[in-house]
């Protein structure tokens, strides 16, 4: 596990979503309100991004059809994926976005 | 409280409604019947990824196949409900039994128009509307070369699709001007029409079936303009009529759908309605509605059942649909009226876009190609009721979040 610098912070405003690549993963991170999100961007139903849904109450509704994801741990809270996204631990230190990914 | 709760239509409104009874506590008999033989199950993928056999039938069930008994909710699949007894509280089956109920719920849904034209009961004419059916249509695809699809509502346009992507030749006949016209009007069907043509959909518009004939099975379609086309399969997709049989027979009021009030329930006590049978008398929508969408039929299943269990709440969620063909995604949300005004976020010509339907200046729908962003927030603006400036709606820069009101 390694923290990688993905941004600066504060970068990702509220209630907004941007993506960031690290190696070939696309990864969202979302602030709403106090908390900030990092998860897959791409849903697991039809390959949506993610990132062109919006983020409310913890959780991150796919555009395309409306499978909703909770951010804390991925699951499928409703809708029609077939298993949870990853889900990352993400952090803003010394002006920088960081987010936590296995193996990267 | 009730303690016999009866659904009748073990379809995604139905199945949704009772497991919507027990997360809400119900401990009482939940009794769900449907004339078909599976579990309930979800109807879009038939005419999509089922149909193109990318993914198995398991994936659209409402509910995994143990869940019902594990819920301690009686499938009574492969029974129709024969009449509906209002004064003895009971729901006859074809099989001569009786199912009591305090509350009961009627989930019936639809039953395929059918073209009233010679040959219609030639083989290889065939619609969509159960899994049956769509095994049918796969059994015939192997076999065929070339295929009518009628009708390009949604079904139709995304029968053509799958099917065109399956290797087929397909022919589109249809009696209005363009694709989805009833749904999203003519010039958003005309980029339905445009990104279906580049996938090499022949399209007849303005035309009509006169005949299906051939010998036996399905051979060609003589179309009202005169003209023959050449098929070994048809498939009809010209709508549904709500299955009201059984409301009526009961004396329930029916007007084009079972009529139900902003809570799901019908002229008779203690008997509610949703899905695509139900006409309600929705908060927002401005009148009664019916709405054969599978978001509907489980936000309407669910506000039935909590209806039933009186914790209910008028039901005024603004209705959503999303259509997958080909590599598109489109998607709805709202109740445009006739003569709408259409503003346009992104291009037409370009086949992405936000298309935001306005009527009187409020904001009443918006139809989106490939631009699923803007939907969910057109429908809370939707829901709000409000009448945004145009050009805001018109500049992708605008966040449509910004544009509700406090």
């Amino acid at each position: 596990m390694s923290w990688t610098r993905v941004g600066k912070a504060g970068e990702v405003r509220d209630g907004d979503i941007r993506t960031y690549f690290i190696g070939d993963r696309r990864i969202a991170v979302a602030r709403d309100g106090d908390a900030l999100y990092a998860f897959d961007d791409e849903c697991r139903h039809q390959r949506c991004s993610l990132s062109d849904g919006d983020v409310e109450d913890g959780t991150v509704m796919c555009p395309c059809h409306a499978g909703t994801y909770d951010l804390t741990t991925g699951a499928v809270v409703s809708g029609p994926p077939p298993e949870p996204i990853g889900v990352y631990p993400v952090a803003e230190e010394d002006d920088e976005l960081r987010i936590e990914v296995d193996g990267a | 409280m009730p303690e016999r709760i009866a659904i009748v239509g073990a379809s995604l409104a139905g199945g949704t409604a009772a497991a919507t009874l027990r997360d809400q506590g119900f401990e009482g008999e939940i009794v769900l019947i449907g004339e078909e033989p599976q579990p309930p199950y979800e109807r879009p993928p038939l005419s999509k990824e089922y149909l193109r056999g990318e993914e198995p039938f398991e994936r659209a069930l409402v509910r995994p196949e143990g869940f019902w008994a594990e819920a301690g909710i009686t499938l009574r699949t492969g029974e129709r409900a024969e009449a509906l007894d209002l004064e003895g509280r009971t729901v006859r089956l074809a099989g001569g039994d009786e199912v009591p109920f305090d509350r009961l719920l009627l989930t019936t849904g639809g039953v395929n128009r059918r073209l009233p034209v010679p040959g219609a009961d030639l083989g290889n004419v065939l619609d969509l509307r159960t899994v049956a059916d769509a095994d049918r249509i796969r059994a015939a695809m192997p076999e065929a070369r070339s295929v009518v699809v009628v009708g390009m509502g949604f079904i139709g346009a995304e029968v053509a699709a799958s099917l065109r992507q399956s290797g087929l030749d397909v022919t589109v006949i249809e009696v209005f001007s363009t694709a989805l016209v009833r749904a999203l009007g003519a010039e958003v069907g005309r980029t339905v029409e445009a990104f279906h043509r580049d996938e090499g959909v022949v399209m007849r518009f303005d035309d009509g079936v006169e005949a299906f004939e051939g010998d036996g099975r399905v051979e060609r379609v003589r179309t009202k303009a005169g003209d023959a086309v050449e098929c070994d399969l048809a498939v009809v997709g010209v709508g549904i009529r709500p299955a009201t049989e059984l409301a009526e027979a009961a004396g329930l009021k029916v007007d084009d759908g079972i009529v139900v009030d902003e809570r799901c329930r019908t002229s008779a006590e203690g008997v509610y309605a949703a899905g695509d049978v139900a006409r309600h008398d929705h908060p927002i929508a401005g009148g009664p509605i019916r709405v054969e969408h599978w978001n509907n039929a489980i936000k309407q299943g669910e506000a039935a059942a909590r209806s039933m269990l009186g914790v209910g709440e008028p039901y005024a969620d603004v209705h959503w649909f999303w259509s997958d063909q080909f590599d598109h995604n489109l998607q709805y949300a709202g109740f445009h009226g006739d003569h709408a005004e259409l503003v346009v976020r992104g291009s037409l010509e370009e086949r992405r876009f936000a298309a935001f339907y306005l009527n009187g200046g409020k904001l009443t729908g918006v139809a989106s190609l490939d631009w699923p962003r803007d939907v969910r927030r057109a429908q809370r603006l939707i829901a709000a009721g409000v009448s945004p400036d145009p050009a805001a709606l018109r500049d992708p820069e605008v966040d449509l979040r910004t544009l509700v009101p406090d």
